[in-house]
Parts: C-alpha cells; sequence; structure tokens
C-alpha cells in the first residue's frame, strides 16, 4: 500500500460581497478520516466544502493533496487542469441529490466514467452495476430519477461518487432533504462507506450519526473552527462554551449517551 | 370566363401542379430554420453569459426583429443586401455580382433572422429552466463547462423548447408563403402564377390553403411523435435477474435483450443500437 495521503487546507476564507463566510480555515484530513462538520445553520459549512472543489473561488486558500498543491484562490482561471484534477480526486453528494434528470441510474454512474475518465462504455457499464450493487440500486438500474424515492435517488448519487474512485468525498446534508423514513437507508449506506475506509467530510444535522461513524469532528461557527477533536470530545466534553451553547441549543449536551 | 361560379373539382385537380413546388417551400423552412435555431441559441447563449457589448447588441437585435414586421424584413433583405455589395464594392475596388446571389438566399437570411429572434428566447428561456444542481453535479464529477453543456443541459433544455421550437418551425413553413418579394417561386407563388393564367384566383387560394393546412397537421403529428421520444418514460420496469446477467455478462446479452428489450430504458437501448438485439 502507498503511503497514507493528506488533505491540507490552508487559510480558506471566503465572502459573499460583505459577508464574510469562511474566515480562514487551516484544516488537514487524513486519509481514512471521516469528519462530521457540525455548526449552526448559515456558518460555512456548505462554502467549506463548495470550496474545495471549485463550485465557489474563495478569496483565498490553498490544498494539498499527496504531492500537488492547488491554490483554491485562482486554479480557475491560473489552470484548468488543476480544477479538473481536483474534482476527479473529490467526490460530492449533494443535499438535493442531483441526479441527472435524462439519464437512467446506470447512466447517471456511467456519465463521468466515460466523459471524464475516457473510459469505454463496456467497462463504465461494469463499474456502475458494481457500484450500484453496493448501494443496492441495481433493480432500478435502467430507471430515471424522477421514477425514484429520495432515499433511492440519494443511493445512486453515491454510486455516481464512488464510480469515480475519488479520494476525499464530500457530504453536504446527504439526508436533510429526504423524508424521515428514508434517512435510514441513506445513512445505512454512508456508514457502509465509513467502515470501508473511505475518506469523507460530512456535513450534517444527524449529530447522533456523526457521533457514531466520524472519527473526528468540527464545530464550525462564524466561518471558523471552533472545536476540533473526536466525536466523543466535542460532543460529550466541549472545550468552548459556543459549542456548549450549540449543543445545548440541540438539546444533545445533556444526553451523552443518545444514539440512534 | 364561362362556366361555374366554383370550380370545385380544380381545387383538386391544380394540387399536384402546385405540389411540385412543395420542395421550394420545404427547403426555405428547413433552411431558414437550421439559421435560425443557431443563430438564436448563440444569442441565447451570449444573452445568459451576459457577454460584455454582445449582449446589449444582442438585445437590440431581438427588439428590432420582434418589432418588425417578416413582409417588411424581407424587402430589406431583397433591396439592402444588394445595396451593401455595391457599396463593399465601391470602397473596395472588389467586383462582387448582386446578380449571382439567388432570391432564394434573400428569403432563408429574412426567415432565419425572423425566427432567431423568437428561437433566442425560447432557448434562453428553456436552459434558465434546467436546476442549478445539474451543471454543478456535472462540474463536481468534473465534466468541463463544455461537456456539461453538450451532454447534460442542452438534452435537458431541448425537452422544455421542442414544442414551442416546432410552433417556430410551422411558422416558417407558413411563412415562406412571402418568399415572392424575393422573387423566389415556391408553392404561394406558383399558385399566383396559374391564378394569372386561368383567373381562377379564389380556386388557387383554397387549394393552397388545404395544402398548408395538410402540412402542417403532418408535422404537428411529427412533433408529438419525437416529444414523446425524448421525454422520460412515464413508467419503467425493474430489471429482471434475468435482464441484470445480460447487463452484466455482454455475451448472453443480445438473446435477454431480444426478449425484454420494450422493458428496458435508455442505456440498455443502446446495445440495440449496436447491433446486439
Ligand atoms: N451564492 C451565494 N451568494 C451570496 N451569499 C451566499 C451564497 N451562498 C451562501 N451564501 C451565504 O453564505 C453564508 C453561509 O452559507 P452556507 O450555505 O455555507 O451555510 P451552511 O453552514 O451550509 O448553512 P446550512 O446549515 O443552512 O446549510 C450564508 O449567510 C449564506 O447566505
Ligand atoms: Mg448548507
Amino acid at each position: 500500500m502507498a503511503e497514507k495521503q493528506r488533505f491540507v487546507i490552508k487559510d480558506l476564507k471566503k465572502k459573499f460581497n460583505n459577508n464574510v463566510v469562511l474566515d480562514g480555515i487551516d484544516l488537514t484530513i487524513n486519509e481514512g478520516d471521516v469528519l462530521g462538520v457540525i455548526g449552526p445553520s448559515g456558518t460555512g459549512k456548505s462554502t467549506l466544502l463548495r470550496c474545495i472543489n471549485q463550485l465557489e473561488v474563495p478569496e483565498s486558500g490553498s490544498i494539498e493533496i499527496g504531492e500537488s498543491q492547488i491554490d483554491l484562490s485562482n486554479a480557475k482561471k491560473s489552470n484548468l487542469k488543476n480544477v479538473t484534477q481536483l474534482r476527479q480526486r473529490t467526490g460530492m453528494v449533494f443535499q438535493r441529490f442531483n441526479l441527472f434528470q435524462k439519464k437512467t441510474a446506470l447512466e447517471n454512474v456511467m456519465e463521468g466514467l466515460i466523459t471524464v475518465q475516457k473510459k469505454s462504455k463496456e467497462e463504465a457499464r461494469e463499474i456502475a452495476l458494481k457500484e450500484l450493487d453496493r448501494v443496492g440500486m441495481t433493480q432500478w438500474a435502467n430507471h430515471y430519477p424522477k421514477h425514484l424515492s429520495g432515499g433511492q435517488q440519494q443511493r445512486v448519487a453515491i454510486a455516481r461518487v464512488l464510480a469515480m474512485k475519488p479520494d476525499l468525498i464530500l457530504m453536504d446534508e446527504p439526508t436533510s432533504a429526504l423524508d424521515p423514513e428514508l434517512v435510514g437507508e441513506v445513512l445505512e449506506t454512508i456508514k457502509q462507506l465509513a467502515e470501508e475506509g473511505h475518506t469523507m467530510i460530512l456535513v450534517s444535522h444527524e449529530m447522533a450519526f456523526i457521533r457514531k461513524v466520524a472519527t473526528r469532528c468540527i464545530f464550525l461557527d462564524h466561518g471558523k473552527i471552533v472545536e476540533d477533536g473526536t466525536p466523543k470530545e466535542v460532543f460529550t466534553a466541549p472545550k468552548q462554551e459556543r459549542t456548549r451553547d450549540f449543543l445545548r441549543k440541540m438539546s444533545l449536551l445533556e444526553e451523552p449517551e443518545y444514539v440512534i | 370566363m364561362t362556366g361555374k361560379i366554383f370550380d370545385f373539382k380544380l381545387v383538386f385537380t391544380q394540387i399536384p401542379d402546385l405540389l411540385k413546388y412543395l420542395p421550394i417551400t420545404m427547403e426555405l423552412a428547413i433552411a431558414s430554420t437550421v439559421f435560425g435555431m443557431l443563430l438564436g441559441l448563440l444569442i441565447a447563449i451570449i444573452k445568459i453569459k451576459k457577454v460584455k457589448v454582445l449582449d446589449k447588441l444582442a438585445t437590440f437585435y431581438v427588439s428590432l426583429v420582434r418589432g418588425t414586421p417578416v413582409l417588411v424584413q424581407l424587402y430589406i433583405a431583397y433591396f439592402g443586401v444588394p445595396m451593401l455589395l455595391k457599396y463593399i464594392n465601391q470602397q473596395t475596388g472588389s467586383d462582387l455580382k448582386v446578380a449571382a446571389i439567388p432570391g432564394f438566399v434573400y428569403a432563408v437570411l429574412a426567415l432565419g433572422f425572423n425566427q432567431s429572434a423568437f428561437d433566442a428566447e425560447v432557448f434562453r428561456a428553456a436552459l434558465l429552466s434546467v436546476d442549478k444542481g445539474q451543471h454543478e453535479a456535472a462540474a463536481a464529477i468534473g465534466m468541463t463547462g463544455w461537456q456539461s453543456l453538450r451532454r447534460i443541459i442542452i438534452p435537458e433544455a431541448l425537452s422544455v423548447a421542442l414544442p414551442s421550437l416546432g410552433n417556430s418551425f410551422i411558422n416558417a413553413i407558413k411563412g415562406t408563403s412571402l418568399a415572392f418579394t424575393c422573387a423566389v417561386v415556391e408553392m404561394t407563388a406558383e399558385g399566383k402564377i396559374l391564378s394569372g393564367r386561368n383567373y381562377r384566383y379564389f380556386e388557387v387560394y383554397v387549394s393552397l390553403a388545404i395544402i398548408y393546412w395538410a402540412i402542417t397537421i403532418l408535422f404537428e403529428k411529427i412533433l408529438k411523435f419525437v416529444e414523446k421520444k425524448i421525454s422520460i418514460p412515464e413508467q419503467v420496469e425493474q430489471i429482471s435477474p434475468e435482464e441484470l446477467e445480460s447487463l452484466r455478462s455482454p455475451k448472453s446479452k443480445a438473446k435477454a435483450y431480444a426478449a425484454n428489450h420494450k422493458r428496458l430504458g435508455g442505456e440498455l437501448a443502446w446495445q440495440k443500437n449496436r447491433g446486439l438485439s
């Protein structure tokens, strides 16, 4: 096995107009980490993920993946290769699934393999079926997104990400657009990924779930990392008053044994 | 001028004579539609991307074209282009032959410009109707802007735009009846010529009406068919284990595919295109 990779994010700053959303984020993620990100609404959790894969361009910041270093603030303008490279090494699971509407589940998973990785259709199909199998969706391979429940769509979206073999998976509230009865199947899939050793950043309001699967947890507030530790540390013995406040509001602090 | 007031039979017997000019009518309609759509798509992209200067120009152009009658536009093309050529010849000493340009070209240009203004709005609305999440999902897996436009966005936008584009084409067919202004003899012009000979003006126009109507109905049907063809099927059945097996192992593909091909969605149809069924 190759040496373990690290993802080092440095001095990430992003503002929208005059609204400072990320205020200097420094973050190192080790291969195999499942990093839970929690924090109040509007605090920049989504923006953090979106800056990492360049859906937003920050004012400053860089990311180091293994040997390559990418300037996040102007990768787009100076070098398209860097953006593409970065996006190939990261995968994103969206809150609203964002499956390609005019493609079947199978085609959704095959799309990037063919257009981005230039694989043959046969090879792409084989990989796609394997990934659909992993998320338990092979039976629905020929279904279009509109035929699928939210939970099923999200599982296909996860298969679409897995098929690209990303080094880092970014998940932005993957269950919060789901009906309550569908949350479980998606969490189950994510848990499975965590157990398989995928490196992930998981933004979620499912605190109990984060506690269970994350190897590390950060609390983000006003664009800064306020708390950083193991889920157990962050949830049961937060060092910062702001974290305690937040957890109290979520009524989680008083129930340290709370598990799903 | 003796005989019946209304020659009912003639309405039908002269249809074949008129139909001889149908190819010209259709060439005009198709050429101007293709030209209009391409220009329209370009304008739509310029407006969406807010390309500097060009987008102001595009807005001005669309407003101008929409605000003037086709007939006037045709005359402007017919008289304006030769003047422009003369001017260029004068200025540069070149020898561009006005007479060498067939009337067909003026007609296609004018009818195409006319359509482009309408199509631009159709494309713009359709492209904007595609959910932002589709762009983001494509970008996030590493597709380039062009790949995502071509493979994801345009196919989705096209479904939205198709009914309006179809209407635009049907209007174009009818619009070709004005091409006589550019000295093009298409169906209506031929009708005028025929009736000039036999003075059966009314009958000729009734014949023409029947033909245009029939063509319109035909294309409406074709349009409906295409719309259905490119829309997402209402329902898809789950894949059976055999079908799944056929997908997995290419060798047994052909057999299972033939047996089940009606039940399968888009990607699976690909096998058929490859002659595996
Ligand atoms: N495209 C944008 N333009 C302007 N402001 C934006 C944009 N995207 C996000 N913001 C602002 O940035 C701030 C952080 O947004 P972000 O979506 O990152 O928060 P979040 O932590 O993910 O919140 P939530 O838990 O509600 O998803 C918010 O104040 C939001 O209004
Ligand atoms: Mg968010």
